[in-house]
């Protein structure tokens, strides 16, 4: 039920008891009119039985005053009589009136007139004209015809009256018949119309109390599942192995999980409300320059941000942790910005395992190049251990000479791959130019005697001034694996291809790329989504699964790209991979060969 | 010093280990024949009457353990000397040989080894 629908059924309520009163005034103002017309009809019997009481009298003094006229002759004691003639036709006409306004039988009246001139013709005027005349009035016949008449008279006035009384009776019941009525309708229609407000008010308040009902219902479930909702996020934040830091639009904290306080060093309490920035400060990596966090990125781009690494946290000691960041918004309703979920993780474990693994993956390089570095080295000295010999036996100076000469040649050999070797580890802590052509070379030095005992060829093309910035010894760590994985893949009599070419991402740095192409059999589809993984190897024991993941490192820490092509049919089969490297900052050719 | 004559064979992929290898030994009183890699090491040691054979054991192409098989199908009696710069060469190679040592052990030691397999003359070298 919504409002709109409540207000109707208020008014409803409200309207129908005012309704019902109209009605009952209504009917209350029809039963006044019809009782008033009663009451009129009552008053108008009344006036009649007045005016046939006030006939009586007039007629009783008109018959006194014949008789005492009668008696004395005297004319005075006629005056009753010539007084009450008037008197009596106007009361005879108000009579008629009255009666023909009760729509009532005048014949009594009719009668009653008929008899009062019967005496007056008969009896009161002859007997006046014969007292006048002197005549005797003492006729006994005479007096009881007139006695006779005037009681005629009587009885027709007493019969009216008792008419009148009869009617006024009768509209007097009617009236008080049309009192209960209307008490006992409005009673009735009191009773009903109360009853059908109680029944129609019960239904509404039933359908109200009902939708209200239903409200409660719905409002105690909502705040019960958001509860638990609350509680079931609850448990995930605390469960979770990331941090999780809930902070609003302007960057107060509202939430911080167990694993954020612990790696922030600080609590729920002290956190809550402060600003994010003060809690969650961030510097890159390398250069230890406060970087933006994702709460900022979040706010300004208003999107998912990261996973990203390469940060520092500064936790609230002082100390750092390397951390993964990641930043989300939350929208409201509307689709504004409602706070930023802050996600990280500490990875400083990972990377000192990285770092092992690295340390671990340079130290296996060395020691697959052992053998092959054992062979070069024991050779010259082979010969320079016989020449020595031979020069302790004694020889003639030519001869010595030409020994010498020989022993200077092959230690000179055994310098250069020493120095190749060393270059695997003399690492410089900055980025210094590097001469892409001196890399390779002294790569391809160390594993001389392996290209030729495969007897596999190397053809080798450099561009002119490849010199890109870098760290020569990582290069050099990553273009071994390149090659040693060439070799590992090429068969008796392949070939080998390496060059290098100025070239530039479309969009991105200029550089230069290397590229080492074998006619290998190709990597499967199935192993290519893997190359990249740490621990992934096609060599079985031979490998540590790390080659391509470490060189991969390496270049992206040089802000390269590598990128495999390769080809698995019969006749083409073979793998290329391009090296992209960018120039970088300290390209000046002056400053090159810092390599061996 | 010997100057019993016999005749080595020197098998190495190395020019100048070579040359000086084949000087000691005939400052030694060999008579030495040299080849730079196993085929033509195998047809020297098939065509001429060699009593020993120095051989290197990584070479292009052809492994020394490769050419040791080979010879030892031809003159199963000649015996063999591996010179190798590898260390720990697997069992199923050095079995193969007479003799087995690495490079840079010093002129002696070769001379040493190279006359143990010559029964019939106890070297003073």
């Amino acid at each position: 039920m919504n409002l709109s629908k409540l207000n109707r059924i208020l008014l409803q309520t409200l309207l129908l008891p005012v309704v019902a009163l109209m009605v009952v005034s209504g009917v209350l103002v029809w039963q006044i009119l019809s009782a008033k017309a009663t009451v009129a009809q009552i008053q108008l019997a009344d006036n009649n039985i007045a005016t046939a009481n006030y006939l009586s009298a007039l007629i009783a003094d008109q018959e006194a005053g014949i008789r005492g006229y009668q008696n004395t002759a005297n004319e005075i004691f006629l005056q009753p009589y010539d007084f009450a003639v008037a008197p009596i036709q106007g009361s005879f006409a108000r009579l008629h009136e009255g009666i023909a306004a009760q729509h009532g039988d005048t014949s009594q009246l009719d009668s009653l007139m008929a008899a009062h001139r019967r005496w007056v013709n008969t009896i009161a005027e002859p007997m006046i004209v014969m007292v006048r005349s002197g005549a005797d009035t003492r006729d006994p016949g005479l007096n009881l015809r007139g006695k006779a008449y005037m009681d005629n008279v009587r009885g027709a006035l007493a019969s009216i009256v008792a008419s009148q009384k009869y009617q006024r009776t009768l509209f007097v019941d009617h009236w008080q018949q049309q009192l209960r009525d209307t008490l006992i309708g409005i009673v009735v229609f009191a009773l009903l119309t109360g009853l059908l407000i109680g029944l129609f008010a019960r239904s509404r308040l039933h359908a109200v109390s009902g939708a209200f009902q239903d409200s409660l219902i719905k409002l105690r479930n909502n705040a019960q599942s958001t509860f638990e909702n609350e509680q079931r996020l609850r448990a995930i934040l605390a469960a979770i192995g990331d941090a999780v830091i809930v902070c609003d639009p302007r960057g107060s904290i509202e939430l911080v999980n167990p694993v954020a306080q612990d790696l922030c060093g600080l609590n729920q309490e002290s956190a809550t409300g402060r600003n994010v920035g003060d809690v969650f400060r961030l510097l890159d990596e390398n250069t230890h320059d406060p970087i933006p966090t994702p709460f900022e990125q979040v706010r300004d781009q208003r999107r998912l941000i990261g996973p990203s690494s390469h940060a520092l946290l500064v936790r609230h000691d002082g100390t750092e942790l390397h951390v993964d960041t990641s930043g989300a918004p939350i929208y409201d309703l509307n689709g504004d910005l409602a706070g930023i979920v802050l996600v990280f993780r500490n990875v400083s474990e990972q990377r000192r395992t990285q770092a092992a693994l690295l340390a671990s993956e340079k130290l296996a390089v060395a020691g697959r190049l052992a053998a092959t570095i054992a062979h070069e080295i024991h050779n010259p000295l082979d010969a320079v251990v016989n020449i020595i010999y031979l020069l302790r036996q004694g020889s003639t100076p030519e001869e010595a000479a030409q020994f010498l000469e020989m022993a200077a040649s092959e230690l000179d050999r055994v310098t250069q791959i020493s120095r190749a070797m060393l270059g695997m580890y003399r690492e410089s802590r900055t980025p210094v130019a590097v001469d892409l052509e001196e890399v390779l070379s002294s790569v391809l030095l160390l594993l001389e005697r392996r290209i030729s005992d495969q007897q596999v060829t190397v053809n080798v093309t450099y561009a002119p001034g490849s010199v890109v910035t870098g760290f020569p010894a990582e290069l050099r760590q990553v273009f071994t694996n390149l090659l040693t994985n060439a070799l590992d893949v090429s068969a008796t009599g392949s070939v080998i291809d390496v060059r290098t070419r100025p070239y530039s991402l479309r969009g991105g740095p200029a550089g230069f790329e290397v590229t080492v192409k074998d006619q290998g059999t190709g990597i499967t589809l199935e192993d290519m989504a893997q190359l990249f993984q740490p621990f992934f190897t096609t060599k079985g024991e031979q490998g540590t699964g790390l080659g391509l993941w470490v060189s991969q490192g390496i270049v992206h820490k040089h802000g390269g790209s590598i990128h495999i092509d390769t080809n698995v049919t019969t006749e083409h089969h073979g793998t290329t991979i391009a090296v992209f490297l960018p120039f970088g900052a300290a390209v000046l050719p002056s400053e090159h060969g810092s390599g061996i | 010093m010997s100057v019993s004559g016999h005749l080595i064979l020197c098998v190495d992929d190395e020019k100048v280990g070579l040359q000086v290898r084949r000087l000691l030994l005939e400052r030694s009183g060999y008579r030495v024949l040299t080849a730079p890699d196993g085929p033509t090491g195998l047809k020297v040691f098939e065509d001429n009457p060699v009593e020993a054979v120095v051989l290197d054991y990584a070479m292009p192409g052809m492994h020394g353990g490769e050419v040791a098989a080979m010879m030892r199908q031809i003159k199963p009696e000649v015996p063999i000397l591996l010179l190798s710069a590898y260390l720990g060469l697997p069992p199923e190679i050095t079995q193969l040989v007479n003799v087995y040592m690495t490079k840079g052990e010093g002129a002696p030691a070769l001379l040493d080894k190279l006359s143990s397999m010559f029964p019939d003359s106890k070297s003073t070298a």
